[in-house]
């Protein structure tokens, strides 16, 4: 079975480790986020009838108090980028990190997921934007950590990135 | 010879070309052969194709990808179709392999179980096991433990640049961490700490602690390994993982370079770190510890057998005592329980006079206070019990011999008269006898006894010594008859006394004694008067002649008595016959001259005649006499002789006639007829010759 390492990026509260735990089995505590700056999850997943084994590393959110270790992306044969709807501020540092992240590791499979389409009326991300970050190849999903929406549809597409890339 | 003819251009053209690529041509003719002929080209192949798979295997992955579908598809279908040849193939492969899982697996229980043995018998065992109970962990946990120097417990191989777990391998899979996630922390702990101290990007974390446990990471070009130890390591064990993951690199390294995600191929390198999952426990004695756990079970096993043979003792000592206790005389167990733990229990029916159970039960080798007696009295009529009742009543004296068979009792040997009398008199009344025979026994007396008896019945008078001797009673001194008399008929009947010995005995006889007890023998008549002197009985009187017969020689017979003086006695009835002798004998019956008539005198005579002869038979009968009457004929002279003869016969006869006729017997009288008196020189008719006389004499 094919192993990918796989991170989730973002700025603190966006729903990160939310996400991963709608889409794994957690077996370390949160406080590894904290503490360490990362936390590792695992998720077998289906792509195109082959099984493939993500390896998450769920880093700290990237902010004013902690700022990404970028060591931690060593090896990423993708990460899924992940800003909140309800805060387009989340998006644009989103967007200044995934560049950061691009200057790493080179190009590198990535879908962007625009957390808490729950929250939908708070939104203040627009499709206009939505379209515009499309347009740049971006593969954008809208995602419910809270509800589970899109979550699983997310790591699929990042699946089948990170695969047509190899 | 060489020819003159000229060569034309064209042929030395086609010669020379023919000299330059003749070898080339025949080279391609071999070439074209060579890959014409399959069996060549085979061969060839054959030759070379090891070394180029080796050298392909090498370089990439590319033949076993390439293989792979070809390989399996031939391995699947041959098994379909002919699985006995993989069955033939992988049989002493499996049979080995199984063989070899199965010794490793008793190898290892054995050590865990010589560990748990090793312990489980010391002081710290104890301590652990308590540890266990404390703490919920299990013995054997806590021993391996306690024991343990070190030991690796994972191993993981990871991929440098990606973090990802190509390898895990751990002593207890059971036990086995998510290797992905754990290769994800810790290189990301890895990659922490280089951040967080800005060390150099070749540095790394090496190793870190956590309780007992630690990790050590050998680095690699492209990949690590991190070792799990518990315990204390020693220091080789880094050489030993150091050169594990520079074996790895060198068998894989390729591989670990352009790793893309698929671990799978690393699967072969496990035979290559399995050898870093070492530990290490304790130091043993090697040469008794190996052989310890069979010690232990030897222990074990000489400790149950010791018991059950303690178990099967106690058990028959247990037995023996109740049979024994069953058997004794006066003893009836009703029941006997065993106890292994609590107090055993035997209830049983005992006779009082018995010996103590609990004396039984230490003669069995049993502690008695291990026992509770619980019995009721009854009395035992087992002829054993019965025979040792009678014997603590009675005692049994040296060389007297009891024999008790169902109630009978014989007794034998020698026996004192007094424990005899004693035993005939109650010995019956003992419970369980119902008779008692002494045929056999000899009797003793004790002299002393014998003597007591005898002074307690005869109470000897002052003068008279007594003692015994070989059980004859010895009396001396002077004695008094009448203590004498009973002494001398009923001594001799006392226990012990077979007779009396009175050779130094002088009896002493009172004369009004005496004469009493003659008096009293012999019925003293009025008419006879009796006195004593100096020991002569001295009769005067008269007596009838019977009582004097049996005085005579009576009273000689009576102690004090010697001898009768009777001279001044009377025999009555001898003076009676006397008498009456004498009248008979007086009297004459006279008949008429010639004739046998009776005269007038004779009447007179004869009538008188009668009485006296019946007075005279009385007193004869007295005396014991038997007497006859001679009755005497005469005649007178005249006539003659034959004819007085005759006539004084009948004159006899005639009187016989007469006296027969007055009642008397004819054999009384004998009459006899005695003629004439001689003649004288002138016969005369004298009437005093015509007579019949009469003579008592003697019955011939």
């Amino acid at each position: 079975m094919i192993q990918n390492k796989v991170c989730l990026l973002g700025t603190s509260g966006v729903g990160k480790t939310s996400l991963v735990a709608q889409f794994v089995h957690s077996m370390f505590s949160d406080k590894y986020l904290t503490t360490v700056g990362v936390k590792i999850d695992k998720k077998i997943v289906q792509v195109d009838g082959t099984e493939v084994m993500f390896v998450i590393w769920d880093l700290a959110g990237d902010d004013d108090f902690q700022r990404l270790q970028t060591s931690y992306l060593r090896g990423t044969s993708g990460y899924l980028l992940v800003a909140d709807g309800t805060r387009r501020v989340t998006l644009d540092q989103a967007l200044e990190l995934q560049k950061r992240v691009a200057e790493t590791l080179g190009a590198t499979p990535f879908v962007l997921a625009l957390n808490k389409a729950d929250l939908a009326p708070q939104w203040e991300v627009d499709e206009a934007q939505i379209s515009a970050l499309a347009a740049q190849d971006f593969t954008v999903i809208k995602t419910s950590a809270k509800e589970g929406a899109g979550v699983e549809e997310a790591f699929a597409h990042l699946a089948r990135r990170m695969t047509a890339s190899a | 010879m060489r020819s003159a003819q000229p060569r034309k251009p064209v042929d030395d053209l086609a010669e020379l070309r023919r000299l330059i690529n003749q070898p080339e041509r025949d080279k391609l003719r071999d070439l074209r052969d060579r890959l014409d002929d399959k069996e060549q080209r085979a061969h060839e192949v054959a030759a070379i194709l090891p070394e180029a798979v080796t050298l392909s295997g090498d370089r990439s992955e590319e033949l076993t990808r390439a293989l792979r579908p070809a390989v399996e598809g031939s391995v699947r279908e041959s098994i379909e179709k002919r699985p006995e040849v993989f069955i033939d193939a992988l049989h002493p492969i499996i049979g080995s392999v199984v063989r070899r899982s199965i010794a490793e697996s008793l190898r290892t229980l054995l050590q865990s179980l010589n560990q748990s043995l090793e312990q489980s018998f010391s002081w710290q065992g104890l301590k652990w096991r308590f540890e266990a109970l404390r703490t919920g962990r299990s013995f054997a946990e806590v021993v391996m433990l306690r024991s343990l120097v070190y030991r690796v417990e994972q191993i993981f191989l990871i991929h440098r640049e990606t973090s990802l777990s190509l390898l895990h391998l751990s002593a207890d899979p059971a036990a086995a961490q998510d290797s992905d996630m754990v290769a994800g922390m810790l290189s990301a702990i890895q990659d922490f700490s280089r951040d967080s101290f800005k060390t150099g990007k070749d540095e790394a974390l090496e190793e870190f602690r956590i309780g007992e446990l630690q990790v050590w990471i050998a680095p690699g070009t492209h990949a690590y390994l991190a070792a799990a130890i518990r315990g204390n390591p020693p220091r080789e064990l880094r050489a030993a993982l150091e050169d594990a993951i520079e074996r790895v690199h060198v068998l894989r390294g390729s591989a670990l370079a352009k790793f893309n995600g698929d671990a799978a191929q690393f699967e072969s390198l496990r035979p290559e770190l399995e050898p870093c999952l070492r530990g290490q426990y304790q130091a043993k004695k090697t040469s008794a510890g190996t052989n310890r756990a069979w010690l232990a079970l030897a222990l074990g096993a000489g400790l149950v057998v010791a018991a059950l043979i303690v178990g099967i003792q106690s058990e028959m000592r247990w037995q023996d005592f109740v049979r024994q206790l069953n058997a004794a005389p006066g003893i009836a167990v009703t029941q006997a329980e065993k106890g292994w733990i609590s107090k055993s229990r035997v209830a049983f029916l005992r006779d009082p006079e018995v010996a103590d159970p609990a004396a039984l039960a230490r003669a069995a080798g049993i502690n008695p206070s291990r026992i509770r007696f619980e019995w009721k009295d009854y009395l035992a009529l087992d002829d054993a019990s019965v025979l040792r009742r009678f014997e603590k009543r009675f005692g049994k004296p040296a060389g007297t011999k009891l024999d008790l068979t169902n109630g009978a009792l014989e007794i034998r040997g020698a026996v004192p008269y007094e424990w005899l009398a004693r035993v005939q008199q109650d010995g019956i009344q003992s419970p369980g006898i119902t008779s008692i025979t002494d045929k056999d026994v000899k009797v003793t007396y004790d002299p002393d006894l014998a003597l007591g008896r005898f002074r307690r019945a005869f109470s000897p008078p002052a003068g008279v010594i007594a003692k015994m001797e070989n059980g004859t009673l010895l009396v001396a001194g002077t004695a008094p008859y009448e203590w004498l008399a009973p002494v001398r008929e009923n001594a001799a009947k006392l226990p012990g006394i077979s007779r009396i010995s009175e050779e130094h005995l002088q009896v002493a006889y009172d004369p009004k004694l005496v004469l009493q007890r003659f008096s009293d023998r012999f019925s003293l008549p009025d008419t006879v008067n009796a006195t004593m002197k100096d020991g002569i009985l001295v009769l005067s009187g008269e007596a009838a002649h019977a009582w004097l017969m049996r005085v005579r020689p009576g009273a000689p017979t009576v102690p004090g008595i010697k001898t009768i003086d009777e001279r001044n006695l009377t025999d009555l009835d001898l003076r009676a016959f006397q008498q009456s002798k004498s009248v008979i004998e007086s009297a004459f019956v006279y008949f008429l001259v010639n004739k046998d008539n009776f005269a007038t005198e004779g009447f007179a005579a004869l009538s008188r005649l009668p009485d006296e002869i019946r007075r005279c038979l009385t007193a004869a009968t007295r005396l014991g006499l038997e007497i006859q009457i001679e009755v005497r004929g005469s005649a007178d002279a005249v006539g003659s002789g034959k004819r007085n003869a005759e006539l004084s016969q009948r004159r006899a006869e005639a009187v016989r006639d007469f006296l027969v006729n007055c009642g008397f017997e004819p054999s009384l009288f004998k009459t006899m007829g005695l003629g004439a008196p001689p003649a004288a020189d002138q016969p005369a008719p004298e009437q005093a010759d015509r007579r019949t006389a009469f003579k008592v004499v003697p019955k011939s």
